[in-house]
C-alpha cells in the first residue's frame, strides 16, 4: 500500500532541512555567475544564512513538545533535533568565520567551500533527525563526502589531497561496514525504520546475528567519531587539512555524530543495552587511554589537537555507557562543552601566523606571553579547560559525565577516566609551559597575528563562555536534561 | 532445480573472476575479469526477480564504471607487478586476518534466527498491478515513500559532482577564450581609436 | 533589577572594569569608577535598610540558579534579612568611606587602579559572604573575602614583608577555613540541604541527633556549631588563629580599616549570629564561644599595652573588641554583638583611617617613639582620633559606650559561670583598652616632638578627600550608639530583628541586661576613667614611671611585649617541623620514592607507551585498514565466543 504523503505537513516538520537545501543549491548557481569576490560574498551569506536557521530552529522549538515524524517515518524532528541542530549550526557559523578568514590568507578560497560546508551541515542535519537506516547512512555519506573534498581542498599542497583521499578510503571502508550491519539488521527484523525496529528489537531475547550487526554499524559510526581503533585516520586528516577546515572536522561532525549513536542506541538498540553498553565501554576506555597517551609525543599541534579529540570522544561515550536520561545529558553537555573549548583553541592557533598559514608547531608558541599577552592567556585558559581544571567549562563537563557513569556502577571506567584526564593534561600544560617558560629560538620566523576582529570576536565569546560557564552551569544540565527526554 | 544449477553456476563464476582480478598480471585482464563479475551478478539478481537491478548494473557498473576503469589502466602506466610485489609481503598475515573473520562470520551465519515479525514486517505490499514489473513497483515507491531519501542521494551526487570539480578545475592563465557576449557587446569606441596625424611629424 | 541586586553588583562591576580597563581609563577613572560606584550602593543600602528594617520586607532575590543535584541544590540568591541588612549597610558605608579615603592616602602610589580593584572586589566578596542564602554561597564569599584580603595585605609585593605577612594571614585563615569547610559539611549531613531557611527550620528536631565522628558519638549540632566557629575564630582573629592580624598591617592603612577593622574580621560575628538557630541549641559551643571571646579580650588588650607600632596597637585593639562580641555571643546576646560590631565598625574604621592621616602627616613613620608634639599641627585629625578613642573606651554617650556596656551587662545578666568570667574579662580588658588608647592619642600627639627635624617641618594636615571619609565615621562613632539603641538591644529589638536571630527564651540575656545592678552599669566607665588617668600619669606626667615598670615587672613585659611568644610557640611546634618534614618529604619522599619510582618512572613509561602507539601510525592507509580490521576482528571474535552463538 503506497502511503499517502502530505508533502506539504512535511516539509514543515523538516523546514530546517529544506531551507538549508534550498540555501545551498541557490548558493551554488548564484556563486557561480558571480565573477568578483565570489568566496567572501558567499561566506557572508552563508554566515548570515546559519544565523537564521539558529533562529529557525529556536522559533520551530515550541511546537515539538512530542516528536513528529515525517516523509513516511525516515524522519524526526522532537526537542533534542532542534536543539543539536542549533548546535551543529552555531560550530559551522564559527568554523565558517575561521575558514573564510584562513583561506583568505592562504590564498586558496574559493566559494565551494562555504557550498560544501553547508551541505555537510544539511547532512549532519538528517543524521541528528535520521529515523530510518537508510536516512541515517544517505545523511552520513553526504556530511562525509563534503568533508572529503574539504580536507583536499588545498590542492597546492601535497599534504591535503593526501589526507582527503586517505580520508575517502577509509571512510569508504567504514561506510561498507555499516552498511553490512545494517543489512544483518534489516535481515533479522524485515524494516529499516526505527519504529519498528524499536518495537521488533524490544522484546527479543539475544541473538547472535543481530548482535553482530549491531557492533558493524557500531565500528562504522565509530570511525566517523574517530573512537580507538578507528581513529587511525584523525591525526593525518587533522595535519594534512587546511587549518581552519580541521577545525570544522573537529568542532561539528562529532556532535552529530554522537548524537546519532545516542538516538540510535537508545531508540532503536534501547533493548540491546546489555550488548552495546559493553562494545561501547571497550570504545570509550580505549579511545580515552590512546588519546592521552598518544599525545604525549606529538610536536604538531594539530596532531596534538586529534589526539585530545580522540580522547575527548571517549569521554563523550563514558556518558553513553551511563545511559539513562542524566548520562544522556552528560554527553550533550559535554558535547558542547567541548564544542566551545575546542573552537575557541582553534581561535587561537588561527589567528597565529607563519609566513601566512596558521601555526603547525608547538614550538611555534615559543615566547608567546610576551609577543601577544592576549592569544597566550586565552590559550592558558583554553588549556586549562580541556584538561578539566576547575572552574572552567571543561571541568563541569567531565564532572557531569564521570557523575553519570558513577552514578550507574560503572566507578573502573570513571577511574580511567580522571587518570587519563591526568596523563593528558600534561600536554595541555605543555603548550602553557611552551608559551610561557620557553624563550623565542634566536632566527625564528616572526608570528603575525591576524588583523581581523570578526575572528577575535569568536574568539573572546568563546573565551567569555568557557569561564562563564561556572556562574550557571546548572542551566546548561537541566536543559539538557529536558532535551534527551525525547530520546526515551 | 534448474534454478538452482544457473544460480550455481553464477555464483561459481562471480567468486572466480573476483579472484581473477586480484590475482590477473595484467591490469587489463583484471578489469575484463571484473566485468565478468559484473554480468555474473547481473544475472543472479534477474534470479532473484529483481530485473531492474541487474539492468542497472549492467549499464551503469559495466557500461560507465569498468569502462572508465578500462581507460585508465590503459592510459596510465602504472607497474602493478611492483605493487604487488610491496603488497605480497602482507598476504601471510592478511589471510590468517581473513580467514578467521571467514570463520565466525560462518558461525554465525550458521546460526542465524530471524526475528519471528520478520514475515510481517517485510511485506511491504505493492500493487497487483505493479508486482508484475519489479521496475514499475520501485518507481511507484521511490518518489512516494522514500522521497526524502530520493533527494538527499541527489545531494551526495551534487556534492560529487562538485567535488570533482573543484579538486580538478584550473583557471589556466594565458589561456584565450572566446566570450561570445563580451564580442557582441564591444563598442567600436573600445576598439578604434581615430587620431588626427599631422604630416611629417608620426604619432 | 531589585535594590539588593545591584548594591551586591555594582562592586563587582566597578571591580571589573577598574581591573580590566585600568589601564585604559587610568588612575583618576577607576578612582571615579570605583568610588561613584561605592558611594551609590551605600546610598542604596541605606534606602534597603529603611525598607527591611522598618517595613519588615524580608526577602530572598533569586539572581541565577547555580548547582542542582539531588538535596544539594544551590542558587546565587541574595537573602535580605534584618541581620544581613544591618551587615550590608556597614560594609557598603565603611567601605564607601575607606574608597574615596584611598584616592587621597594611595596618590603616591603606583598602581592606584589596581588598589581601588581589589577594594571593590573585596567588598562584592564581603556582601556576596552576608547575603549568602545557602552554605555554598557563604563559603564562596567566605574564600572570596580571604582571597582579597591576601592580594591587599601583599599590595606592596615589593616588600619582602608585605609578602610573608599576606602569606601568612592566608594559610592561618585556612586552618580556621578547613574547620568551616568541616561544619558546612557536617550541616548538610545533617539537614540534608544547604538552604538556610530549612536547616533552621529542622534544628529543633535534629536537636538530639548524635554523630558519629571519629569513632566517638557525638552530639551532631554541638560539632557543627564547633567546626563552625573554628571558622570564625580564624577570620575574626580570635585566640589561638590570631597570629596573622597584626601581621596584616603590612598592607595599606586603609587595608586595614576596611578589612581588618571594620568588615571582614567580623565576618566570624556574623556566622555565628546568622547559625543563632543552631547555636541556642548547642550550649556547650556557646560556652566556649564565650570563654575564648572573654580571654581574647584581655590577651589582646595586655600586648596593645606594650607595642609602639601605631597601627599594631589599634590592630590588637581591634582583636580585643572582637573579643568583646565573641563573648556576647556565648551569652546569646546575639543583637548586643552585632550592635557592637556596628558601632566599632565605625569608630575603629575611625581609629585606623585617623592613624593613617599621622602616618601619613609623618612621612611613613609608624613607630609611635618617633612621634609626639603633633597635635597643633593636625588639629582635625587630633580630634577625630579623640572622638575615635572615646567611642572605643566606652566613654558616656559616644557609639561605643551603648554597645559595651550592653554587653558587659548581658555577660553579667547570664549568671552562670561562663558569663561572670567573661564579664570580668570585659571589665579588666576596659581597663586596659582605656589605657593603651590614650597612651597612643599621648604618645603619638603630646610631649615633645621625637621626630626629626625635617620630618617635623613636614607634618600637614591630610587633604581633604582624606579628612571628609573620617568626619562621616566620626559622625558614626558619636551617633551609631545612641541613635540604634533601643532596635538593636532596646525594647523594640524583637520587631528590629524579626525571624533572623533566634533565641530561646530561657537564653534572653539581653533581656536580662536591662535589670542588672547599677555598679554594673557603671563599673565600666569608671575603670575606663581609671585607665584614662592612668594614661595621663605614666606617659605625660611622669614618663620615668613606664620604664621603671618595665624594669620592675621585666619577665612579663617581655611576655606582654612578645606578644605572649605564641608567634615564637607556633613556629617551634608547627612551622619547624612542618619545614623539616616537608624537606624530608621533598628530598627522600619526593625525590627517591616519588620522583624515581613514581611521577619520573611514570612518565618515562607514557613516554614509551606513547613512542610505541605512534610507531602504529605509519601514514600507509593500509596499515590504517589493518588496525580497523583488526578492531573489527576482536568486537566479532567477542561476540562469538563471550556472548555466544544463539
Amino acid at each position: 500500500m503506497i502511503q499517502s504523503v502530505d508533502v506539504f505537513q512535511d516539509i514543515k516538520t523538516a523546514m530546517p532541512e529544506v531551507a538549508t537545501a534550498a540555501f545551498a543549491l541557490w548558493l551554488l548557481v548564484f556563486s557561480a555567475f558571480k565573477k568578483h569576490q565570489a568566496f567572501a560574498v558567499a561566506s557572508f551569506l552563508s554566515c548570515a544564512f546559519l544565523v537564521g536557521i539558529i533562529v529557525v530552529c529556536f522559533g520551530m522549538f515550541g511546537q515539538y513538545d512530542e516528536p513528529v515524524v515525517a516523509f513516511g517515518g525516515l524522519y524526526i524532528q522532537d526537542y533534542f533535533s532542534l536543539s543539536i541542530k542549533m548546535l551543529i549550526a552555531l560550530g559551522t557559523l564559527i568554523s565558517l568565520i575561521y575558514v573564510y578568514f584562513d583561506m583568505k590568507q592562504t590564498q586558496i578560497g574559493r566559494f565551494e567551500a562555504p557550498v560544501l560546508m553547508i551541505l555537510s551541515m544539511l547532512g549532519m542535519f538528517f543524521m541528528v533527525s535520521a529515523h530510518d537506516l537508510l536516512t541515517l547512512y544517505v545523511g552520513l555519506e553526504l556530511q562525509s563526502l563534503a568533508l572529503y573534498i574539504l580536507a583536499s581542498f588545498n590542492r597546492h599542497s601535497y599534504k591535503a589531497p593526501e589526507a582527503g583521499m586517505k580520508y575517502f578510503i577509509l571512510g569508504a571502508i567504514a561506510s561498507g561496514m555499516l552498511l553490512f550491519g545494517m543489512s544483518f539488521v534489516y535481515g533479522f527484523a524485515g524494516h529499516t525504520g526505527f519504529g519498528v525496529l524499536e518495537e521488533v528489537l524490544n522484546g527479543t531475547t539475544y541473538n547472535v546475528g543481530l548482535t553482530v550487526g549491531l557492533a558493524f554499524m557500531l565500528v562504522g559510526l565509530a570511525f566517523k567519531i574517530s573512537a580507538v581503533p578507528f581513529h587511525m585516520w584523525t591525526p593525518d586528516v587533522y595535519q594534512g587539512a587546511p587549518a581552519s577546515v580541521t577545525a570544522f572536522f573537529a568542532i561539528v561532525p562529532k556532535i552529530a555524530a554522537i548524537c546519532l549513536i545516542m538516538r540510535l542506541l537508545n531508540g532503536p538498540f534501547g533493548g540491546l543495552q546489555d550488548q552495546w553498553v559493553q562494545i561501547v565501554y571497550a570504545l570509550s576506555m580505549a579511545s580515552m587511554v590512546l588519546g592521552a597517551f598518544a599525545g604525549l609525543v606529538q610536536t604538531s599541534i594539530k596532531r596534538l589537537l586529534a589526539y585530545s579529540s580522540i580522547g575527548n570522544i571517549g569521554y563523550a561515550l563514558m556518558g553513553i555507557v551511563a545511559g539513562g536520561a542524566d548520562g544522556g545529558a552528560s554527553v550533550v553537555v559535554y558535547m558542547t562543552v567541548y564544542m566551545i573549548m575546542t573552537a575557541g583553541t582553534f581561535g587561537v592557533v588561527l589567528s597565529l601566523r607563519k609566513g601566512g598559514v596558521a601555526v603547525e608547531e608547538i614550538a611555534d608558541f615559543k615566547g608567546l606571553s610576551k609577543t601577544s599577552p592576549f592569544h597566550a592567556y586565552a590559550m592558558t585558559l583554553f588549556m586549562f579547560s580541556l584538561s578539566g581544571i576547575p572552574p572552567l567549562a571543561g571541568f563541569f563537563g567531565k564532572l557531569v559525565v564521570f557523575k553519570a557513569a558513577v552514578d550507574s556502577g560503572y566507578i573502573v571506567l570513571a577511574v580511567i577516566g580522571v587518570l587519563t584526564s591526568v596523563v593528558a593534561a600534561y600536554y595541555y600544560l605543555r603548550i602553557i609551559k611552551t608559551m610561557f617558560f620557553d624563550e623565542e629560538d634566536a632566527g625564528m620566523d616572526e608570528i603575525q597575528i591576524v588583523p581581523y576582529a570578526a575572528q577575535h570576536g569568536t574568539l573572546v565569546a568563546t573565551l567569555a563562555v568557557v569561564v562563564g560557564f561556572c556562574v550557571v552551569p546548572a542551566v546548561l544540565i537541566e536543559y539538557a536534561e529536558v532535551l534527551v527526554r525525547s530520546l526515551f | 532445480m534448474l534454478a538452482s544449477l544457473v544460480f550455481y553456476t553464477f555464483g561459481f563464476i562471480l567468486i572466480l573472476s573476483s579472484l581473477f582480478v586480484i590475482t590477473a598480471r595484467n591490469p587489463v585482464h583484471s578489469v575484463l575479469f571484473l566485468i565478468l563479475g559484473f554480468f555474473n551478478a547481473a544475472g543472479l539478481f534477474v534470479l532473484l526477480g529483481a530485473e531492474f537491478l541487474a539492468f542497472i548494473l549492467a549499464i551503469v557498473y559495466v557500461g560507465a564504471v569498468a569502462v572508465l576503469f578500462l581507460f585508465v589502466v590503459m592510459m596510465l602506466d602504472i607497474s602493478f607487478a611492483d605493487l604487488r610485489k610491496d603488497a605480497m609481503q602482507y598476504v601471510p598475515v592478511g589471510l590468517l586476518v581473513g580467514g578467521v573473520l571467514l570463520i565466525e562470520l560462518t558461525m554465525v551465519f550458521m546460526s542465524w534466527q530471524a526475528s519471528p515479525e520478520l514475515a510481517q514486517n517485510i511485506a511491504h505490499p505493492i500493487d497487483a498491478a505493479a508486482q508484475a514489473n519489479n521496475t514499475k513497483a520501485l518507481g511507484l515507491i521511490l518518489y512516494t515513500d522514500y522521497l526524502l531519501i530520493f533527494q538527499m542521494s541527489g545531494m551526495v551526487l551534487l556534492v560529487a559532482m562538485i567535488g570533482a570539480i573543484v579538486l580538478t578545475l584550473r583557471g589556466r592563465s594565458g589561456v584565450r577564450r572566446q566570450d561570445v557576449s563580451k564580442q557582441v557587446s564591444i563598442k567600436r569606441a573600445d576598439v578604434v581609436e581615430v587620431q588626427k596625424v599631422t604630416s611629417g611629424t608620426g604619432i | 533589577m531589585s535594590i539588593e541586586t545591584a548594591i551586591v553588583f555594582l562592586p563587582l562591576l566597578a571591580f571589573m572594569i577598574a581591573f580590566l580597563f585600568g589601564k585604559t581609563i587610568g588612575d583618576r577613572g577607576a578612582q571615579l569608577v570605583t568610588c561613584s560606584a561605592l558611594i551609590v550602593a551605600a546610598v542604596l543600602a541605606c534606602v534597603l535598610f529603611v525598607d527591611v528594617i522598618r517595613d519588615g520586607n524580608t526577602r530572598v532575590t533569586e539572581v541565577a540558579q547555580w548547582v542542582s543535584s539531588g538535596s544539594f541544590v544551590a542558587g546565587w540568591t541574595l537573602r535580605i534579612d534584618q541581620l544581613s541588612t544591618v551587615m550590608i549597610a556597614v560594609i557598603t558605608i565603611v567601605s564607601s568611606c575607606v574608597h574615596v579615603y584611598s584616592v587621597g592616602y594611595m596618590s603616591h602610589d603606583k598602581a592606584q587602579a589596581r588598589f581601588m580593584a581589589y577594594l571593590s572586589l573585596f567588598t562584592f566578596a564581603m556582601l556576596m559572604l552576608v547575603t549568602a542564602d545557602n552554605l555554598l554561597q557563604l563559603f564562596f564569599g567566605w574564600e572570596g573575602v580571604g582571597v582579597a584580603s591576601y592580594l591587599l595585605i601583599g599590595f606592596w609585593n615589593y616588600k619582602d614583608t608585605a609578602n610573608k605577612a599576606a602569606i601568612k594571614a592566608f594559610i592561618v585563615n585556612r586552618v580556621g577555613d578547613f574547620g568551616l569547610a568541616l561544619g558546612l559539611m557536617t550541616c548538610y549531613v545533617l539537614f540534608d540541604t544547604i538552604q538556610f531557611d530549612s536547616i533552621f527550620d529542622q534544628v529543633f528536631g535534629q536537636k538530639d541527633t548524635m554523630f558519629d565522628f571519629l569513632g566517638y558519638q557525638v552530639h551532631g549540632l554541638t560539632l557543627a556549631a564547633l567546626l563552625l566557629f573554628m571558622g570564625a575564630v580564624g577570620k575574626s582573629a580570635q585566640l589561638g588563629l590570631h597570629t596573622w592580624l597584626p601581621d596584616a598591617m603590612e598592607g595599606p592603612t586603609p587595608v586595614s580599616a576596611l578589612i581588618h577593622a571594620a568588615t571582614m574580621v567580623t565576618a566570624g560575628v556574623f556566622l555565628v549570629a546568622r547559625f543563632s538557630p543552631l547555636f541556642e541549641f548547642a550550649p556547650f559551643a556557646l560556652q566556649v564561644v564565650c570563654v575564648l571571646g572573654g580571654l581574647t579580650a584581655v590577651f589582646a588588650a595586655t600586648i596593645g599595652m606594650t607595642q609602639f607600632d601605631i597601627k599594631r596597637v589599634i590592630a590588637y585593639s581591634t582583636m580585643s573588641q572582637l573579643g568583646y562580641m565573641f563573648f556576647a555571643l556565648g551569652v546569646s546576646a546575639y543583637g548586643a554583638a552585632m550592635f557592637h560590631l556596628m558601632t566599632h565598625a565605625f569608630f575603629k574604621a575611625l581609629l585606623f583611617l585617623g592613624a593613617g592621616s599621622v602616618i601619613h602627616a609623618m612621612s611613613d613613620e609608624q613607630d609611635m617613639r618617633n612621634m609626639g608634639g603633633i597635635y597643633k599641627k593636625i588639629p582635625v585629625t587630633y580630634v577625630l582620633m579623640w572622638i575615635g578613642s572615646l567611642a572605643l573606651a566606652g566613654m558616656p554617650f559616644f557609639a561605643g559606650y551603648y554597645s559595651k556596656d550592653m554587653i558587659l551587662e548581658a555577660a553579667y545578666a547570664d549568671h552562670t559561670n561562663f558569663g561572670m568570667f567573661a564579664f570580668w574579662c570585659g571589665i579588666i580588658a576596659a581597663f586596659l583598652t582605656a589605657f593603651y588608647s590614650w597612651r597612643l592619642l599621648i604618645m603619638t600627639f603630646h610631649g615633645k616632638p621625637r621626630a626629626d627635624d625635617k620630618v617635623m617641618s613636614h607634618v600637614h594636615e591630610s587633604p581633604a578627600v582624606m579628612v571628609v571619609p573620617l568626619v562621616v565615621l566620626a559622625f558614626g562613632a558619636l551617633f551609631a550608639g545612641f541613635f540604634f539603641y533601643p532596635g538593636f538591644v532596646g525594647e523594640i529589638r524583637a520587631e528590629f530583628w524579626g525571624e533572623s536571630l533566634r533565641i530561646l527564651p530561657e537564653n534572653d540575656t539581653v533581656g536580662a541586661a536591662h535589670h542588672v545592678p547599677q555598679w554594673v552599669k557603671l563599673l565600666p566607665i569608671f575603670v575606663g576613667l581609671g585607665g584614662i588617668f592612668m594614661a595621663y600619669v605614666c606617659y605625660l606626667w611622669k614618663p620615668s614611671i613606664p620604664a621603671r615598670c618595665v624594669a620592675a615587672f621585666a619577665p612579663i613585659h617581655k611576655l606582654f611585649f612578645n606578644k605572649w611568644f605564641v608567634d615564637e610557640a607556633y613556629d617551634k611546634i608547627f612551622v619547624r617541623p612542618a619545614f623539616v618534614l616537608g624537606s624530608f618529604f621533598f628530598k627522600k619522599g619526593d625525590g627517591v620514592i616519588i620522583n624515581a619510582g613514581g611521577v619520573d618512572g611514570l612518565s618515562n613509561a607514557s613516554d614509551t607507551v606513547a613512542k610505541v602507539l605512534s610507531r602504529f601510525q605509519t601514514g600507509y592507509v593500509f596499515h590504517y585498514v589493518f588496525v580497523m580490521v583488526m578492531g573489527v576482528l576482536a568486537l566479532l571474535s567477542w561476540i562469538v565466543f563471550r556472548l555466544g552463538l544463539n
